[in-house]
């Protein structure tokens, strides 16, 4: 060894020997305020407690272990190493309470720095439930005991979504309506006739069935399907008599002459209720 | 009445074992004639199936629109006994094998009247006691 490092080891082998001193001051001093009874642990100790002073006989314990590794002898069966792993499971099933009390440890630590907490500070409050109740309540209860219900209009109950219109004025429901009216002119027999008139493609030539026939065809048939399947025979509703009076008798021939209203698109007005001339249909002429 | 044009044809025929009998749909064609009565639907039906028409019951005819087509149902049993315990009773009834007595509405009505007056199983009794 050169001479430097001789006068560092001696250096330091000085500091560890004062430093020493100091502990064992301290300890004594702790010692002595354990036996006049300043650490009160009638009540157990706290988790943090706890925490410090199982860190703290792992450390010990650890010096000991490097200790007697450096010294050469075994550590084969040192009841140290049991105690090392016993509390380093501690430990380990500390950690998530820790986790848990993390956010209010940080708080305490965060004021103690900033030494004081400012009382306008928003993360001191928390969620009012309270504060969520309808306080209106108690004012229209009391309203009401006053006077008697002001309206007797029935209000429906609000159960399912409907279609919004307030915003709608009347111009633009008269728009509305006169739209709806074209289309449903622009689909009639004349202007149809006129198209395949005009139409400069290939004439097409259908069996023509109204929608009508072609509904009552289709219950028809179902019907004596399912009569023929179980055998049984169906009574039928006057509704449903007249239905097929209509479809196989001759009263579909007066609407023969019969022909919808186009004043919307002729006249750009919607057609009148009361101008349209409704024609009684009278059953097999 | 003669039978003339009248034809009959069968559709949809099946042998239905659990109730001991064949069923099917009859088809009557009877151009320019009036519905066909059952008797005679029933009679050409054990011609055509070699059995007495006494086990054979035809229901449920419907001619179409515009006549001369005639669709009901037609049923042949295996003997008369097992005929007897399946058929429904209004059947038996238009054949002459049951007689359902029918006191008529009024008696019926009034009966009703008479055992509202009483409670519990006295009403049975009431029934029975026609005041005249």
């Amino acid at each position: 060894m050169s001479g430097e490092e001789v006068g560092e080891a001696v250096s330091l082998l000085e500091t560890v020997e004062s430093q020493t001193q100091d502990v064992t001051k301290l300890v004594d001093h702790l010692h002595q305020k354990v036996m006049e009874g300043g650490y009160s642990t009638s009540k157990g100790i706290s988790f943090l407690e706890l925490k410090y002073q199982l860190l703290l006989s792992y450390l010990i314990d650890l010096t000991y272990i490097t200790l007697q590794k450096s010294q050469g002898s075994s550590i084969q069966g040192d009841p140290a190493v049991e105690r090392l792993v016993e509390i380093r499971t501690v430990l380990e099933k500390m950690r998530p309470i820790d986790k848990k009390l993390k956010y209010q440890v940080d708080k305490v630590v965060r004021t103690a720095a900033s030494g004081g907490t400012d009382s306008s500070d928003p993360l001191r409050y928390r969620a009012n439930p309270d504060n969520l109740i309808n306080k209106l309540e108690d004012v229209s209860e009391s309203e009401s005991e006053g006077e008697e219900k002001k309206s007797k209009l029935y209000q429906p109950p609000k159960l399912t979504a409907m279609h919004y219109e307030g915003d709608e004025t009347e111009q633009d429901r008269d728009q509305k309506i006169l739209e709806r009216a074209k289309k449903r002119a622009l689909s009639t027999s004349m202007l149809r006739e006129l198209r395949e008139e005009l139409n400069e493609g290939p004439t097409e030539i259908r069996e023509t069935t109204s929608a009508q026939r072609s509904r009552a065809e289709k219950k028809l048939r179902e019907r004596t399907e399912y009569e023929e399947e179980n055998f049984m025979r169906f009574s039928v509703s006057k509704k449903d008599k007249n239905e097929m009076k209509k479809v196989a008798g001759f009263s579909s021939l007066n609407n023969l002459t019969h022909f919808d209203d186009i004043s919307a698109l002729t006249e750009g007005r919607t057609p009148q209720a009361g101008s349209s001339k409704k024609r009684k249909q009278s059953g097999k002429a | 009445m003669s039978e003339g044009a009248a034809t009959i044809r069968t559709r949809k025929f099946m042998t239905n074992r659990l109730l001991c009998r064949k069923q099917m749909i009859v088809d009557v064609l009877h151009p320019g004639k009036a519905t066909i009565p059952k008797t005679e639907v029933r009679e050409k039906l054990a011609k055509m199936y070699k059995t007495t028409p006494d086990v054979i019951f035809c229901f449920g005819f419907r001619t179409k629109f515009g006549g001369g087509k005639t669709s009901g149902f037609g049923l042949i049993y295996d003997s008369l006994d097992f005929a007897k315990k399946f058929e429904p009773k209004y059947r038996l009834q238009r054949h002459g094998l049951l007689e359902i007595k029918k006191s008529g509405r009024k008696q019926r009505k009034e009966r009703k009247n008479r055992q509202k007056k009483v409670r519990g199983t006295k009403k049975a009794k009431v029934g029975a006691a026609k005041k005249k």
